[in-house]
């Protein structure tokens, strides 16, 4: 029994150290493939799979024509690809990480908003930061996650690695 | 006389064009003879058209003023910055980034993408040889 106990605590304790509780993540799993990287990521940040569900990814890649605006059109092959990949990694794959997770639960079943800053857990999350603070020149847009998200590369979006320009760390309470 | 030689050499190297790799010559040369089919007075790609493809103002895909040199500044040796995502963009010279302009693939993606944001068309063979002739060679 004692042995056992030991066991249990081991395993509680490398969870913990590893920033997961009972399997939950921290964050979102960061992004690893090269083509998302290099393709999207030459525009704006390479927002990780897991922000969105995969019915937002794939009626984004369907319209990259008309891309917020731009055209951000791909060859069918490279098109392909990066498809496949947010597909396979979008939020509902990744339920043991808490912001896919709770950004999922966040759309309504009949909702398919293809900004992740559309979805009701990014607006909420967001809801108090002063406008000026978003439209300064440092930061342009709250679509620029590594403005103030420090470790956002990471898929880390913790209170305590946000450092917003002109204004410093975000405390919540 | 060796030295009369010696120094035309030198200027010669200064003022020389700037080389294109073969797959990037080849595309030129695909772009020219179509601008030959459209245009039966099209002689060469020119410096001066391209310039004021670039440095011109359009009101684009986004509804607003806007121009190559709105994100690419016009010192196309510095680094840039995408206005609606403020995301840096490396030098679009070759002479400033050797990765510019050496993969076709590369090129017509911009190309393609570009002419629709700035002109909200697609850019004549004439257009794109005109702009990118300006691009390598702007010192």
């Amino acid at each position: 029994m004692r042995s056992l106990m030991l066991i249990a605590l081991l395993v509680g304790s490398s969870l913990v150290a590893d920033s997961s509780f009972w399997g939950e993540k921290r964050g979102v799993a960061p992004v690893n493939n090269e083509a998302y990287s290099v393709e999207c990521g030459s525009c704006h940040f390479a927002y990780q799979p897991g922000l969105l569900p995969e019915r937002s990814w794939v009626k984004l890649m369907q319209n990259l024509e008309n891309h917020f605006d731009t055209d951000a059109s791909l060859e069918p092959e490279d098109k392909k690809k990066i498809l496949d990949y947010l597909v396979k990694n979008s939020a509902e794959k990744f339920t043991q990480y808490k912001r896919s997770r709770k950004i999922n639960k966040s759309i309504s079943r009949g909702e398919t908003p293809i900004a992740i800053s559309q979805t009701p857990y990014f607006i909420k999350e967001h809801r108090e930061i002063r406008r000026d603070l978003i439209t300064q020149k440092e930061v342009n847009s709250i679509s620029n996650c590594t403005a103030c998200h420090t470790t956002a590369h990471k898929g880390i979006y913790g209170e305590r690695d946000i450092n917003i320009p002109n204004y410093g760390r975000w405390d919540d309470d | 006389m060796k030295k009369l030689l010696f120094a035309s050499l030198i200027v010669a190297s200064i003022t020389q064009a700037y080389e294109l790799n073969t797959q990037m010559q080849e595309y030129m040369n695909t772009l020219k003879s179509e601008a030959k089919k459209q245009n039966p007075n099209f002689k060469e790609f020119s410096y001066e058209r391209g310039e004021k493809i670039f440095t011109s103002e359009h009101i684009g895909k986004k509804g607003k003023l806007i121009s190559c040199v709105t994100c690419h500044t016009n010192d196309l040796s510095a680094k840039g910055i995408n206005k609606h995502t403020a995301k840096v963009i490396d030098p679009l010279s070759p002479s400033a980034n050797s990765e510019r302009f050496s993969d076709v693939k590369n090129v017509k993606k911009w190309l393609r993408r570009n002419f629709k944001d700035v002109y909200k068309r697609a850019g004549s063979a004439q257009e794109k040889g005109d702009v990118v002739t300006y691009i390598i060679h702007k010192k």
